[in-house]
């Protein structure tokens, strides 16, 4: 499918949409003012759970703050619906920003738990509060007006809702395409690659967070509006789950899922009250909670991708147009070869009684490729997570260009200049080569939420794709940028990874055991992109157990066993070395 | 796409179905949800009524039922339905205040008069559609309060749902201290799923009352009696007619005896002297209701169902000589004529509505009841 | 507040904790064995009452009819899956298992009901009657996903507490219910009023987180149940069967939710959908225990129980806020706590 394509399709849906009104029945207008008003809560949830995949059961109390807030002002305070809106948003924003950094550092099914914990408290808190009408709710909300003209009638407010659901629909698109946007696509890959590719994890998930309670928020706000009424029952921990259910049943991840799933929902919710009466007379009103539940199970444990990533498998491809040509994005000067750019000083690493690392020094000179080797259990893994970042150092000290690490996260280590690759490879399997290799220029971009989201990165992320695809290119990938990288060989994976770490434009490269799982003509491959990569000046630290990979390729290797650095020297004089025969061969007789 | 097939075919079905002369009632209560155990019996009500009479001034109506799951939300959404696509005449419902103040909401916008079961304050703003059959929370406070009054106590205590219907008593509570008759101490709440009351009894002993009202309802309404009860307290207790059911009497037992609780004459309707004007209907009442549910009546909701249907019937009879049914002319005269209710005897009140009031009841339509060897006993 | 007061509401709050720590051990039970959050716990435990309610009426529990379709649609489940898997040989097992024993249960105690039997009987029956629906809603509910992510069975967990919560309104009607106490036995002890109910409740607390306690960490079986946590694969080549595994863990939370389920029925008020409350409070417990400690999630739920009885004497509109609020801090101290949580990668 062409660009121009999918425009049309989009521009047939805004008219249908348009001539609704005059050609559906009124009450087919309000169940779509509905859909419009749970689709919002729904693409918010699409972008922080299918997207980031934080869990959520609480948006509906983001919904309430907003609707609450905005009839409060409206009705005893006599303002403008309109600076309801904005106190709704200010609010809502404020307390998700106050929740989002106390919960956001919990992990997996704690963070959502905690979701149906402030979730539950918010709800219960509208019903005390004696301002707020306590259970018998705000009544006679003031529609909103533009101008002197008040949207009372539903097809009124049905333009409304509609065209703040487009724009949602397109400023979502726009962020999930930018900078930021890949960001939230890689925290489902967990924060240590988020983290290595200089990204501050916690903040692309505030950030999304916020973005979802906004648009929560303005859902809120035309509820309050539309049905002019609030009181605390469709704000409670019920409905959080059903904006949950729209969401994944649409297709958690996908925009438009949210709209399909909420009018699934919203219609299927009005079938089952009209037809369920005439299967079970009667007993309709309990069996229509047992049936659309029943229904949402049967959904998650037969097509839990949801509606909309089913249907797309059908749908021709989209049609990848490159970005035109764009001034290259400005690279680091690398230090002048021989200069040590990391000194690893008696580090030591403990955990609990055990010493994984024991008092290891070595240093990393520019322009040379360093094999730290060592069999397994030798501390390889926790010498490496100790210079990136992820894991702390018990005692002495690591530093990278003469600035310590010790107290600096792990993003910040990427940014200064050290990309890495993983043992076992982190992709984003399902986004596109050249996609993934955009991640790795994410320190070297700038583009915001904002200028995302509306789309003013055009220059940036031309830049940012010339380098991808350079990179690409440099590794011998350049032929099929657009290919899912979970279709790969684990080769080209790796190599992939590689590709993405360049296009950090790093100082320091560290591989993590690259060659382990790799067929023979791979592994030579591989060595050979990587003496290119040094006669490019890159500097390499190569973590490897696999003696006879590392010995042809390296300048320098450091060797370790039992936590301690065991000696350190040229390829030749290891190999000649009987302590490091003994480590890899056991005690020779 | 699909979801937008689907509406078309579900407009075209209501299409079908609508377009016939007849009066159609859209009647929205709670079967499922917080407000069940309430809105069950409007819809048995309901039932009793249709049975009682299904044809007014020669037209046959029909009663077409749904169910709002006790949120505000569906209720707006089925009021709409029913106007919008069944093109009902007019509207009774629901279970629970803020529903209903919902559908009051959607029934004056879409022009539909509206016949509310709930105790509900509407505050008037435009045109006046809605009307409300049950007693006002301060009428039926005021009257306890009246007997707590000519029983000496003065002090008295608060204890009830931490809900609307919690709300409604605690402010006709405050309403009878502002008319100068008692002095409210407390003001404790409890949720109907708590395991226990201990704290708040202790808070409303620690106030020393002479007497404690009780602002619950239902089964779980007799949990403050037992706590009280077990706590030593012997001064009086009294209530209101949402107390009222079979649950409650057998599981407060002695704790709630002597309770004294305002309610429609219909609860003791086999007490009351032959000429009261609420005997004879609500003998029909129950009779209609044993034939249409299979059940004898045990609550006093279903009777405010009963009430609401018997001021349509004579609206009804009056707007038809005004206009034909499916119409906005009928719409508007129903309207008109609910309003013009003189003088009409129901089961729990006579009625006397007229425009800009929402409620049609006076003094007769509350009766002292006290809870003796676990029946309730008329105590005029 | 004078000590007097403060005695009181402890009291009141051991006993209201006691029964969180019955359902809240469960729910670690099943959560270790299964990795699901059993949300509808609680749903269980008032089921119990609303069922030990009718037999004392002596009316048919909705629990018969509720037990008997979920056992039709549990053998037509397992019978399609080894049809698929072509097991036929297995077929008539699952036709034992899954439908000739509740159906069994069910009779039996249906026969009975006319009979008046005396109160441990009664409490028998409704506990036979409950024990087997958990296990069942595990087969049909959450075998097809046993591999999914834990947050994937919390959504359906979620999920299946409406379909409960539906199902009881339509079993058991919109009405309360409370049972006869089983102790009438009163004692006092330094001016505070001790009930034997409340009495009852304590010991059975204390003697069940005991009891698991002891079961998991010092016999086979429950280590084999713990191991099946850990790791399902692991488990299956060391001849542990998940599945099987999954249903004795269902079968003794069940006990445990029944018989907290018995000993509030008097005490309390039960509806269709008061287990929806008591299950989440007791759940804060549960977290309280990090999900795995017995003794730490009994001393979770004993805690929220007080922490309960004095908010509602200081701010009763306000308890369920301050009780719900409490579990931001926990979790966050619980993170904190755990020294190396393992990342969850899905897809």
């Amino acid at each position: 499918m062409r660009r121009s394509q999918i425009h049309l399709i989009g521009a047939l849906a805004v008219i249908c949409l348009a001539v609704a009104p005059y050609v559906l029945g009124s009450f087919s207008i309000t169940l779509l003012n509905y859909i419009g008003i749970y689709a919002l809560v729904a693409i918010g949830l699409a972008l922080l759970t299918g997207v980031g995949g934080i869990v959520s059961f609480g948006q509906a109390a983001f919904v309430g703050v907003s609707a609450y807030a905005s009839a409060w002002l409206s009705t005893t305070g006599g303002a403008s619906p309109w600076f309801g809106l904005l106190l709704g948003a200010v609010l809502t924003c404020s307390i998700a920003a106050f929740l989002g950094f106390v919960t956001l550092r919990l992990k997996g099914h704690f963070l959502s738990l905690s979701t149906i914990a402030w979730g539950l408290a918010i709800a219960y808190m509208f019903g005390n509060i004696e301002g707020l009408g306590n259970y018998n709710g705000i009544a006679s909300i003031p529609p909103i007006s533009f101008g002197s003209i008040e949207l009372i009638r539903s097809t009124q407010i049905y333009y409304l809702i509609w065209a703040i659901v487009i724009i949602a629909v397109l400023l979502a698109y726009n962020l999930l395409n930018s900078r930021v946007g890949r960001a939230m696509r890689t925290l489902r890959g967990g924060d240590t690659l988020v983290e290595s590719l200089g990204i501050n994890a916690f903040w692309i998930k505030l950030a999304s967070f916020i973005i979802a309670a906004l648009l929560a928020a303005v859902s809120g706000w035309l509820y309050a509006h539309m049905s002019r009424f609030v009181s605390p029952t469709p704000f409670e921990a019920g409905m959080g789950i059903e904006y949950l259910m729209m969401a994944m049943i649409g297709g958690a991840g996908s925009i438009i899922g949210g709209i399909v799933g909420a009018a699934i929902v919203t219609v299927l919710k009005n079938s089952i009250q009209d037809y369920l009466p005439l299967i079970a007379k009667g007993a309709s009103g309990q069996l229509e909670i047992v049936a659309f539940s029943a229904l949402f199970i049967l959904f998650l444990q037969r097509a839990r991708q949801g509606i909309v990533p089913y249907v797309a498998k059908f749908l021709p491809e989209p049609a990848h147009e490159p970005p035109p040509p764009a001034a290259p994005l400005p690279r680091r000067t690398q230090p002048p070869p021989g200069q040590t750019i990391l000194k690893v000083d008696s580090a030591l690493r403990r955990f609990g009684g055990l010493i994984a690392v024991n008092e290891v020094s070595f240093e990393v000179r520019s322009g040379e490729i360093l094999g730290l080797i060592g069999p397994n259990g030798a501390g390889k893994s926790t010498m490496f997570n100790l210079i990136t970042g992820a894991l702390k150092l018990s005692g002495g000290a690591v530093a990278f260009e003469g600035a310590s690490v010790a107290d600096k996260r792990q993003y910040q280590i990427a940014r200064a200049g050290v990309a890495r690759t993983f043992q076992h490879v982190k992709l984003r399997p399902r986004m596109t080569l050249i996609d993934n290799v955009l991640l790795g220029t994410y320190p070297r971009t700038k583009t915001g939420f904002w200028r995302g989201a509306l789309r003013l990165n055009r220059e940036e992320e031309a830049s940012a794709y010339q380098e991808a695809l350079a990179q690409l290119k440099r590794v011998g990938l350049g032929d099929k940028p657009y290919e899912l990288a979970g279709n790969l060989p684990l080769g080209s994976q790796r190599v992939l990874e590689i590709a993405r770490a360049l296009a950090a434009d790093p100082l320091l490269l560290v591989l993590d055991e690259p060659a382990a799982g790799l067929r023979r003509q791979e592994k030579l491959q591989l060595a050979e992109l990587l003496r290119s990569l040094r006669s490019d000046h890159l500097t390499i630290l190569l973590v490897e157990h696999d003696m006879d990979f590392v010995m042809g390729l390296v300048d320098r290797i450091v060797v370790m066993d039992f936590g301690s650095k065991l000696c350190e020297g040229e390829p030749k004089e290891i190999r000649s070395d009987a302590r490091v025969q003994e480590a890899y061969l056991g005690a020779v007789a | 796409m699909r979801a937008f097939k689907l509406l078309l075919l579900s407009t075209a079905l209501a299409m079908t179905t609508a377009a016939s002369a007849e009066i159609r009632v859209g009647f929205v209560t709670s079967l499922s949800g917080a407000g069940s155990s309430i809105g069950i019996p409007y819809g048995r009500g309901a039932a009793a009524a249709y049975e009682y009479r299904s044809e007014v001034g020669g037209e046959k109506i029909r009663l077409i039922q749904l169910d709002d799951g006790s949120d505000p939300s569906s209720a707006t959404r089925n009021t709409r339905k029913l106007v919008e696509e069944e093109k009902v005449d007019i509207l009774i419902g629901t279970a629970t205040a803020p529903s209903t103040i919902a559908m009051a909401a959607v029934a004056g916008e879409l022009k539909t008069p509206m016949i509310a079961v709930s105790p509900i304050n509407l505050t008037a703003s435009g045109e006046q559609w809605a009307i409300a059959v049950p007693q006002p929370a301060t009428l039926l406070v005021k009257v306890v309060a009246d007997r707590m009054v000519r029983d000496g106590v003065k002090n008295v205590g608060f204890i009830g749902f931490s809900d609307a219907w919690g709300d409604l008593v605690y402010t006709g509570a405050k309403a009878a201290e502002q008319a100068g008759l008692i002095k409210v101490l407390t003001n404790e709440r409890y949720a109907r799923a708590d395991t226990s009351v201990t704290g708040q009894i202790l808070k409303v002993m620690a106030a020393r009352p002479d007497g404690v009202l009780n602002g619950g309802s239902g089964t779980q309404g007799a949990l403050p009696l037992l706590s009280l009860a077990e706590r030593g307290y012997k001064g009086r207790n009294y209530g209101t007619v949402a107390l009222i059911n079979p649950d409650f009497v057998r599981v407060g037992g002695k704790a709630a005896e002597g309770i004294q609780v305002s309610a429609g004459p219909v609860i003791v309707a086999e007490q009351l002297p032959d000429n009261h004007f609420s005997k004879k209907i609500s003998l029909a009442f129950r009779e209609a209701y044993q034939k249409a549910n299979n059940m004898p009546t045990t609550d006093v909701f279903s009777a405010y169902a009963f009430d609401g249907w018997l001021i349509f019937l004579g609206a009804a009879e009056r707007a038809l000589k005004v206009a034909k049914p499916g119409t906005p002319e009928f719409r508007t005269a129903l309207k008109d004529e609910i309003f013009k209710t003189k003088e009409l005897a129901g089961t729990h009140a006579v009625y006397n509505f007229k425009p800009g009031e929402t409620y049609g009841v006076d003094d007769r339509a509350l009766v002292i009841v006290k809870l003796e060897n676990g029946t309730w006993k008329y105590a005029p | 507040m004078t000590p007097d007061i403060a005695a009181i509401l402890g009291v009141d709050g051991i006993a209201t904790g006691a029964i969180y720590v019955l359902v809240a051990i469960g729910t670690v039970l099943i959560f270790t064995v299964t990795r699901v959050i059993f949300i509808p716990f609680g749903d269980i435990a008032a089921f119990t009452a609303l069922t030990l309610a009718a037999l004392d009426t002596g009316q048919v529990p909705g629990t018969i009819g509720l037990l008997v379709a979920l056992a039709c649609l549990a053998t037509l489940v397992e019978v399609t899956s080894l049809v698929r898997k072509q097991a036929y040989r297995e077929i008539p097992y699952a036709f034992l298992y899954y439908l000739v024993i509740p159906a069994a249960i069910a009779l039996v105690v249906w026969l009975l009901i006319p009979l008046k039997p005396p109160l441990p009987v009664r409490l028998a029956m409704a506990l036979l009657l409950i024990l087997p629906i958990a296990p069942l809603l595990d087969r049909i509910v959450f075998r097809p996903i046993a591999d999914g992510t834990v947050l994937l069975l919390l959504i359906v967990s979620v999920a299946l507490h409406f379909a409960l919560v539906g199902l009881g309104l339509l079993f058991f009607g919109p009405e309360g219910v409370r049972t006869e106490p089983l102790s009438s036995f009163h004692m006092e002890i330094a001016g505070i009023m001790l009930s034997g109910q409340t009495i009852l409740i304590v010991v059975a607390a204390i003697v069940f987180s005991a009891l698991l306690y002891l079961f998991f960490d010092f016999t086979l079986v429950g280590k084999s149940l713990r191991a099946t946590a850990i790791n399902r694969t692991g488990a299956r080549l060391m001849g542990i069967r998940p599945a099987r595994a999954g249903t004795v863990a269902y079968l003794l939370g069940s006990l445990m939710a029944g018989v907290s389920g018995i000993l509030i029925a008097p005490v309390n008020t039960i509806f269709y959908d008061s287990g929806f409350l008591i299950g989440l409070k007791a759940f804060v417990g549960a977290i309280i225990g990090g999900l795995a400690s017995y003794p730490g999630t009994a001393i979770g739920a004993i805690f929220v129980g007080i922490l309960e009885s004095f908010a509602s004497f200081q701010s009763s509109a306000f308890k369920d806020v301050i009780v719900f609020s409490m579990l931001i801090p926990i979790l966050i101290w619980r993170s904190l706590a755990a020294l190396h949580s393992e990342e969850e990668v899905d897809e």
